[in-house]
């Protein structure tokens, strides 16, 4: 499921490390698990960024699994496997439904403005003539993935606010497996529509960043080639989590090494692919309590024989 | 980026032994004394926040009680203690040894963002004094846009009056057609939303390409938490890390810590001078 992008950092962690204190002799190293993003080449640079620095901050070698899935990184922190990781809200609230308290978020991202959160997206190729979601009735929808949180777990909650039953309203949905995927199988005419994350603005003002203006950039695809028919929003960033159960010293230094790197270092911080003049700052729980709530109502739903995401 | 090295590292926490060293805290009580640990009479929310940094870092953390802010900040300079919330004034004099960490976010409030100056890349004005008299535009009315940006220049000396005239653009794309015109001489922008403005749709483009930044910087801190420059970063991030997350894990601790801004929503990092603007 997982597969290791990392090994130990020359030059960190070693003898020195276990006259240094007891919690470094208790973790021994640090196992950190995000999901690959096959469509943003700054995603391979941030990890390998974050496995060197959190290596030099906690003098412990780290390694970083990069998941090909969703679900992969949430069973990794759920389990125990790794020491901390990256989740879509989600996601943390998956590894929150299986695990409780165990896993808890630490830091997400405050954009420069003070937002927050990011929002989901229905997209429709540019010529299509589907100008709204009424127009969707009967046609075909692609998901990114069941853990998605902007490409599944929010929007279906959205329509159903709005009165539209996502299980029913379309003719035909199904998982393309990722935003890229999405966005390309839309291009490719699999589906009528798909839905995708959106960032870097509002519904007001438009929006600047996601898959569609990543591949833009790689000239995959191009940005003008798209139309958005819906937005829902905002949805909570993304999380960093760490077991809870680990030491609280490595908690502390790791939450304050990563939330001192904007600061330290903003040009780094915006090589790495993170928005300028963003910030991390500090969350719990409560942040995500909303999407918690609505992964729980899914998960019940399932158990209960439903059709996956179909409200009870 | 300084990071600590193994060795600093195990030098300050060999064998568990500088854990347990004591963490000195300035308090500016107006009368100067020799560090001590907090008397059980002390405000609850003290107490609480000394127990709060006292259990994270495993050390005993004492109050060393000082005159004012500037025999803190002297105080820390020559190693008497540890850590204190400085001003700039008091931070001005012993700013070659000592930094800035922590400061704090009002409720409501935007982080210290980073803003920059703009100019048409042929333009002469090549600094923020270099355009002293001429007009800038601003990239809108909110406060990321305008009140924000404004209190930066303030900051570094470019107040009311500083430039002959300020207009106020409706979005950054009406602001960067007013410098593109000639219709100002700088644009006055966040750095997220020139990074926006700035960034194209295709691998070719180069949106900003016949602009140039003069000048980038955040505003200045009112007030931040300073340690000294020679501080282990591992130190350095575990206090940022306890402070960042307190409004969330101690509260009681966070309302006596935050004390100093009215309405504080919680601890912010720094740069090293954030107290400082040049």
């Amino acid at each position: 499921m997982l597969a290791a992008s990392g090994l130990m950092v020359s030059g960190c962690g070693g003898k020195g490390e276990a006259a240094s204190g007891t919690w470094r002799e208790q973790m021994k190293q640090v196992r950190f698990a995000v999901r690959g993003a096959e469509d943003d080449p700054t995603m391979a640079k941030r990890w390998d960024f974050y496995r060197q620095y959190l290596g030099e901050a906690t003098g412990l070698p780290v390694k970083v699994y990069e998941s090909s899935d969703y679900n992969g990184a949430i069973q990794a922190i759920a389990s125990g496997q790794v020491d901390m990781a990256q989740l879509a809200a989600g996601s943390y609230a998956n590894a929150d439904a299986q695990v409780g308290k165990l896993v808890a978020p630490i830091l997400t991202v405050r954009q420069a403005e003070g937002a927050m959160g990011y929002y989901s997206a229905v997209i429709v190729k540019a010529d299509s003539p589907i100008k709204s979601l009424a127009d969707m009735k009967g046609r075909s929808l692609g998901y990114v993935d069941f853990n998605s949180t902007s490409g599944y777990l929010f929007p279906r909650s959205q329509m159903r606010a709005q009165g539209i039953d996502p299980d029913t309203y379309f003719g035909k949905t199904s998982f393309a497996g990722g935003h890229t995927q999405a966005v390309m199988a839309l291009e490719n005419g699999q589906f009528d529509a798909a839905v995708i994350s959106v960032g870097g603005g509002n519904p007001v003002d438009g929006f600047t960043t996601g898959p569609i203006q990543t591949m833009a950039r790689r000239g995959l695809v191009d940005a003008n080639g798209f139309r958005m028919i819906w937005v829902a929003g905002p949805v909570p960033n993304v999380a960093f989590v760490t077991r809870t159960d680990r030491p609280q010293a490595f908690i502390d230094l790791t939450r304050g090494a990563l939330a001192a790197l904007a600061y330290d270092d903003p040009d780094l911080w915006v090589g790495i692919g993170q928005a300028d003049g963003s910030a991390m700052t500090a969350v719990d729980r409560d942040f995500y309590a909303d999407v918690i709530k609505l992964r729980a109502a899914d998960i019940a739903n399932r158990r209960a024989g439903g059709r996956p995401g179909k409200s009870s | 980026m300084r990071l600590v090295s193994v060795l600093a590292a195990v030098a300050l926490f060999s064998a568990g032994a500088a854990e347990a060293a004591t963490f000195r805290i300035a308090a500016v009580t107006g009368k100067a004394g020799p560090c001590r640990s907090l008397a059980s009479s002390a405000p609850a929310g003290q107490l609480a926040y000394y127990k709060h940094l006292a259990g994270r870092l495993a050390r005993d953390v004492q109050e060393c009680p000082v005159a004012n802010e500037a025999d803190a900040g002297r105080a820390l300079e020559s190693g008497a203690l540890d850590m204190a919330v400085l001003g700039p004034a008091a931070f001005e004099p012993v700013k070659a040894k000592t930094r800035s960490i922590l400061t704090l976010r009002p409720t409501g409030d935007l982080n210290r963002i980073p803003v920059l100056v703009a100019t048409r890349k042929a333009s002469t004005r090549t600094s923020l004094a270099g355009l002293k008299g001429g007009t800038i535009v601003f990239a809108g009315k909110a406060a990321f846009a305008y009140g924000l940006p404004r209190r930066a220049l303030a900051d570094r000396g470019a107040g009311p009056g500083f430039f002959a005239r300020e207009d106020v653009a409706t979005d950054p794309e009406a602001a960067a057609a007013r410098l593109r015109s000639g219709a100002a001489d700088a644009l006055v922008i966040n750095a997220a939303a020139w990074q926006r403005l700035c960034r194209g749709d295709r691998p070719q483009d180069a949106a900003c390409g016949d602009l140039k930044v003069i000048w980038r910087g955040r505003p200045r801190a009112t007030k931040a938490i300073v340690v000294r420059r020679d501080i282990e970063d591992e130190l350095r991030f575990r206090l940022i890390g306890i402070h960042v997350a307190m409004h969330l894990e101690a509260k009681e601790a966070f309302g006596w810590a935050s004390s100093w801004i009215p309405k504080a929503a919680e601890f912010e990092p720094t740069e090293a001078d954030a107290l400082v603007a040049p």
